[in-house]
């Protein structure tokens, strides 16, 4: 087992993780915005794939413009899934949204098994490939490029959450509710733009994703919607930077535990990686700042 | 609209009820006779997803702990029964209660970790074991058989009588349904069914009442996986092949839907979840797809109309509404409505 | 007790409610069930006055799901059969009608769809699946009934075994392996040693153990082997660690996952001879690989295209239902179809029975698109395959049937 071999693993890992990351952040804005769990986020990032892929198939292998329309075409789906599955029930208990979420997302992707047919779109060569060479580092263009958008969707966010006035307004509804409408925040509003930034991150994902393995297909976004979640647990699922970063983990997690077994393994570590971490940190790393909310 | 003609079926039959009792257990042994062996197929997998669906209403609708990774129990019952016939050539009948017993003993390891845990994170945890149980099954080759599944899975004898095909092995469904609805009524009415619906309505209050929370919640745990686990025990020699995909997540998923569509928190949930769920299934066959795109709808209608299912406990905080209604709903209702 | 003991019987009557509805309404074995695009029962112009009767015959398929590919190919291609048959005047003067059902590649409801077939006394022989894990489920309810099921596609050595009423005109994989190790590998490509990775299924596993066996007998070395999980959509890692045990050679054991992995080895910038067994010269890897496919070596039973004038018909007519080109999969039920043809007309006048098809299959032969088909005694058959290349975008028969 080469160090060339572990360094390859290693980068394979870290833009995975990064993909996760972008997943796992929507999901983490959503629970702490919206206050509530989703287990749609891969439908969604499926959805964002399909936009894109037909993007790129009537107007050109533009990379902005694919990630813009799946931007665009997600933020519409998060205000679908907003009224459908949310603002019904925002005083309701929990099990209630989620129950329907769960049902959202069975309604997705048979609906997409449907209308874009069971076979896989290619999606290929959107980014002309290359491959560079730092030292023993070896990274593919795709993957820089991967990388990079999420980093810069990520300042972009943070920028959002502390300079705009929405952005306090965003943060103001996920630490307490009651008391940001007796300041006069409209919180179903707000909240239904957190979902929307949600589910525009999924997009974006999905788009990254769809040139990453070079197909979209319905079924993408089942396994996706389970990481992104293990991942967001890691920061106490509202935690924006946290459940990057439990993104991040989990990817290298899985590439270097194949690096030393078999890749029939990969979910187990996954899921051995969260069930170890609820064991220790049952609710997270995050502080709680009063009162959990799951 | 159904709250009062269930009051008036419940009047006439509570004169009635031995007598009602038996004639439907009469007219269920006659079943296989009615119907085509096709049909009874369709039976058959109807009564072992009542089994599952109502153990996993014993976790999330009697006691409110979200737990989605019923699919994990069901294959350790499943796996568990193969490999005891297959492997070790233990009887049928023998075989059985170890599944059902070593599942409950997962249950309980499953359940000390949760119970520091609420919600999400307990859904998080059961999925979590969930998949690993399942991955168990496809990669540890040697004990299950890995891809490759379990093979020849030889049915049951009761007393000579080969009891293969959907028409004989129906009596062992029902008389296990059967049982599993004594039980789990007898449970429900004891100190520890009581326990666990005041851990569903207000965990704070019951344990200021008194109540051992962490006892009864892996009580509860235990007493969910046996079921799952006799479920998947008695899947095992009905379709004489098991393999891990029959216990994916979706699976699970699909369990959950049946019970959210059927009713939570009420022992005729399951019943009419199932039968609803496989209706849909079945007889939108022709559209294809689209029947689970009815079913999805169908979900989400639910969730809208009857948070707590069809016939599900109405009087609970499953019925949605928040804490302020519930209680006052609660207030307003009898006292443990089974 | 008496309060509550209603809410038991209530549930009872509701379930036995359901369960009545269920029979009132249910569809017994429905003839469509295929999305909106459909096929299903195949109806000849003629009327029924022509015919003497009809035979019905089961077709069980993955027409969604993963596979749903390869099912969807088995229901076009058992159509066209069908209706050939029929506007050339059925078998003896019946016509013949194919249920289609779906199984998903789902291995319980591949036994549940072929135990109601089994219990319709009009089906008298079934045609699938198409995983051999589905019809090995499928087995024992065969032999229980005694109903044929014949698979267009089954491959695992143990199934044909596993029951009288069971046949397969695909090759298994026990046989092929020595002549891919040795005509293919050793012979044709030359090579000392390889990298593997395979699909963590039956199929998989079996293929693999029996695959590198034979090569490890004519010497060639294997440097390093993985197995993956059928939902695996991130090959990476799997690529990089074959990639670093240094061989030029990659042997990819999959169906559909194919394209997916190529499109993933060209963009690591690793550059192996990438040969496959599995996956059958399918236009669905053009499509998906683009380039990328442009040197991949595969082995398939036969490769059908509308270049030749015995296959162009069939060809045309599966384009103009499935929009692609037909792989050796749909044409193997094609075949079964005539199988079936072929056996029923040796019964000839004598009483039409389950038992009695499975016992003219045994002996039946027949001559087709691809070559002589005739089951050896444990139901099962040998098949010649065909190397073929990717060059500049298109298939090419590299070498043709016999090669040693």
């Amino acid at each position: 087992m080469t160090s060339q071999y572990i360094i390859n693993q290693l980068v394979n890992g870290l833009c995975q993780g990064f993909i996760y990351a972008l997943v796992a952040l929507g999901v983490a804005v959503i629970i702490g915005i919206v206050g509530f769990a989703t287990f749609t986020q891969g439908e969604v990032v499926m959805i964002g794939a399909y936009t894109s892929f037909y993007v790129f198939t009537s107007a050109g292998n533009h990379l902005v413009l694919g990630l813009l329309a799946s931007f665009a075409t997600t933020w519409i789906l998060g205000m679908l899934i907003y009224k459908v599955c949310y603002e019904h029930f925002l005083d309701a208990p929990e099990h209630i949204s989620l129950l329907c979420t769960i049902g959202f997302s069975m309604l997705l992707k048979n609906l997409a098994t449907i209308v874009f047919g069971v076979e896989k779109k290619p999606m290929l060569d959107i980014i002309n490939n290359k491959i560079y060479h730092f030292g023993p580092i070896q990274v593919t263009k795709v993957q820089l490029v991967i990388m990079a958008t999420v980093l810069i969707v990520c300042l972009i966010l943070v920028l959002v959450f502390t300079k705009t006035n929405l952005g306090i307004r965003l943060k103001a509804v996920s630490q307490n509710r009651e008391a940001a409408a007796l300041v006069g925040i409209n919180v179903k509003t707000t909240a239904m733009v957190g979902n929307c930034i949600g589910c525009a991150m999924a997009g974006i994902a999905g788009t990254l994703i769809g040139i990453y393995y070079q197909s979209a297909y319905a079924t993408m976004g089942s396994t996706l919607s389970m990481k992104a979640f293990t991942s967001a647990t890691l920061g106490g699922l509202t935690d924006v930077p946290l459940s990057a970063l439990g993104g991040v983990l989990i990817g290298i997690m899985e590439n270097l535990g194949i690096a030393f077994t078999s890749a029939s393994y990969r979910d187990i570590f996954s899921f051995g990686f969260l069930i170890i971490m609820l064991l220790f940190k049952p609710n997270g790393f995050a502080k709680k700042r009063g009162g959990s909310r799951a | 609209m159904i709250g009062t003609t269930l009051t008036k079926i419940k009047d006439v039959y509570r004169r009635f009820y031995y007598i009602f009792n038996l004639l439907i257990i009469i007219a269920l042994m006659f079943v296989p006779q009615v119907f085509s062996k096709s049909k009874m197929t369709i039976i058959c997998t109807m009564c072992g997803y009542f089994i599952i669906v109502g153990a996993l209403n014993v976790i999330n609708g009697y006691c409110g702990q979200m737990c989605f990774g019923i699919a994990g129990f069901y294959c350790v019952g499943a796996y568990v029964m193969a490999i005891l016939m297959q492997t070790f050539h233990v009887s049928y009948w023998l075989a059985l209660i170890p599944a059902g017993i070593v599942a409950a003993l997962l249950g309980a390891v499953v359940a000390l970790p949760a119970l520091r845990m609420k919600g999400m994170f307990l859904a998080m945890i059961t999925i979590g074991f969930s998949e690993v149980m399942r991955l168990l099954a496809l990669n540890w080759t040697s004990v299950t058989g890995g891809a490759m599944g379990i093979k020849g899975i030889k049915s049951p004898t009761f007393f000579g009588i080969k009891m293969g095909g959907a028409s004989k092995y129906y009596y062992i469904y029902i008389v296990i349904v059967l049982l599993f609805l004594f039980c789990t009524r007898r449970v429900m009415k004891s100190r520890v069914g009581r326990a666990w619906l005041s851990i569903r309505e207000d965990e704070m209050a019951a344990k200021s009442l008194g109540v051992e929370i962490k006892k009864y919640k892996i009580y509860n745990f235990m007493y969910g996986a046996f079921w799952a686990g006799i479920a998947g025990a008695l899947l095992a020699p009905y379709t004489r092949y098991i393999d891990s995909t029959y216990f994916t997540l979706e699976e699970g998923f699909n369990v959950l839907a049946m019970l959210v569509i059927g009713g939570q928190g009420t022992l005729a949930g399951p019943f009419v979840g199932v039968g609803v769920y496989q209706l849909i299934i079945e007889t939108l066959r022709p559209i294809g797809v689209w029947r689970f795109v009815a079913c999805a709808l169908l979900i989400i209608v639910m969730m809208w109309l009857r948070p707590q299912g069809l016939v599900g406990a109405s009087n609970s905080k499953l019925a949605g509404a928040g804490k302020k209604a519930g209680r006052k709903k609660a207030k307003k209702a009898e006292s443990g409505e089974v | 007790m008496k309060r509550k003991t209603w809410r038991k019987s209530l549930a009872l009557v509701m379930s036995t409610t359901m369960i009545l509805a269920l029979a009132g309404c249910g569809s017994e074995g429905s003839d469509n069930s295929s999305q909106p695009s459909d096929s299903g029962t195949t109806d000849s112009a003629e009327a029924d006055g022509d015919f003497k009767g009809t035979i019905k015959f089961g077709l069980v398929a993955p027409i969604t799901g993963a596979h749903a590919e390869y099912g969807q190919g088995f229901d076009a291609a058992t159509q066209i059969a069908a209706e050939e048959i029929n506007a050339a005047g059925g078998i003896n003067g019946y016509r013949i009608e194919i249920e289609v059902q779906d199984s998903a590649a789902d291995a319980k409801t591949s036994s549940d769809i072929f135990t109601r077939f089994a219990e319709d006394d009009e089906i008298m022989a079934v045609i699938g699946d198409f995983t051999s894990s589905c019809c090995m489920a499928d087995a024992p309810i065969a032999d229980e009934y005694g109903l044929v099921l014949l698979s267009p596609t089954a491959s695992d050595p143990s199934y044909t075994g596993m029951s009288d009423y069971c046949f397969t005109v695909m090759y298994n994989q026990r046989d092929a392996a020595p002549w891919y190790a040795s005509a293919v590998y050793d012979h044709y490509l030359g090579i000392d040693n390889y990298v593997c990775m395979y699909l963590n299924t039956d199929w998989g596993n079996s293929t693999y153990s029996y695959v590198s066996a034979a090569l490890e007998e004519q010497g060639i070395e294997c440097l390093a082997s993985e197995a993956y999980a059928e939902n695996e959509t991130d090959f990476s890692s799997v690529i990089s660690k074959l990639s670093a045990a240094g061989s030029d050679t990659i042997i990819i054991l999959d169906q559909g996952n194919l394209p997916t992995i190529i499109n993933q080895i060209k963009n690591s910038g690793w550059d192996p001879l990438v040969t496959s067994i599995g996956p059958g010269a399918s236009d669905q890897i053009l499509e998906q690989c683009g380039d990328n496919a442009n040197g991949l070596i595969l082995v398939t039973p036969s490769y059908i295209t509308a270049n030749n004038d015995e296959t162009a018909e069939f060809c045309n007519k599966f384009y103009a239902i499935n929009g692609c080109a037909p792989t050796d999969h749909a044409v193997c039920a094609y075949n079964c179809v005539y199988m079936l043809k072929a056996a029923i007309e040796n019964i000839g006048d004598g009483e039409l029975t389950r038992s009695a098809i499975r016992d003219a299959l045994a002996t039946a032969t027949y001559d087709g698109m691809t070559g002589h088909i005739e089951f050896n005694d444990e139901g099962g058959v040998t098949r010649e395959q065909l190397i073929m290349s990717v060059e500049n975008g298109a298939w090419v028969i590299e070498e043709n049937y016999g090669y040693e």
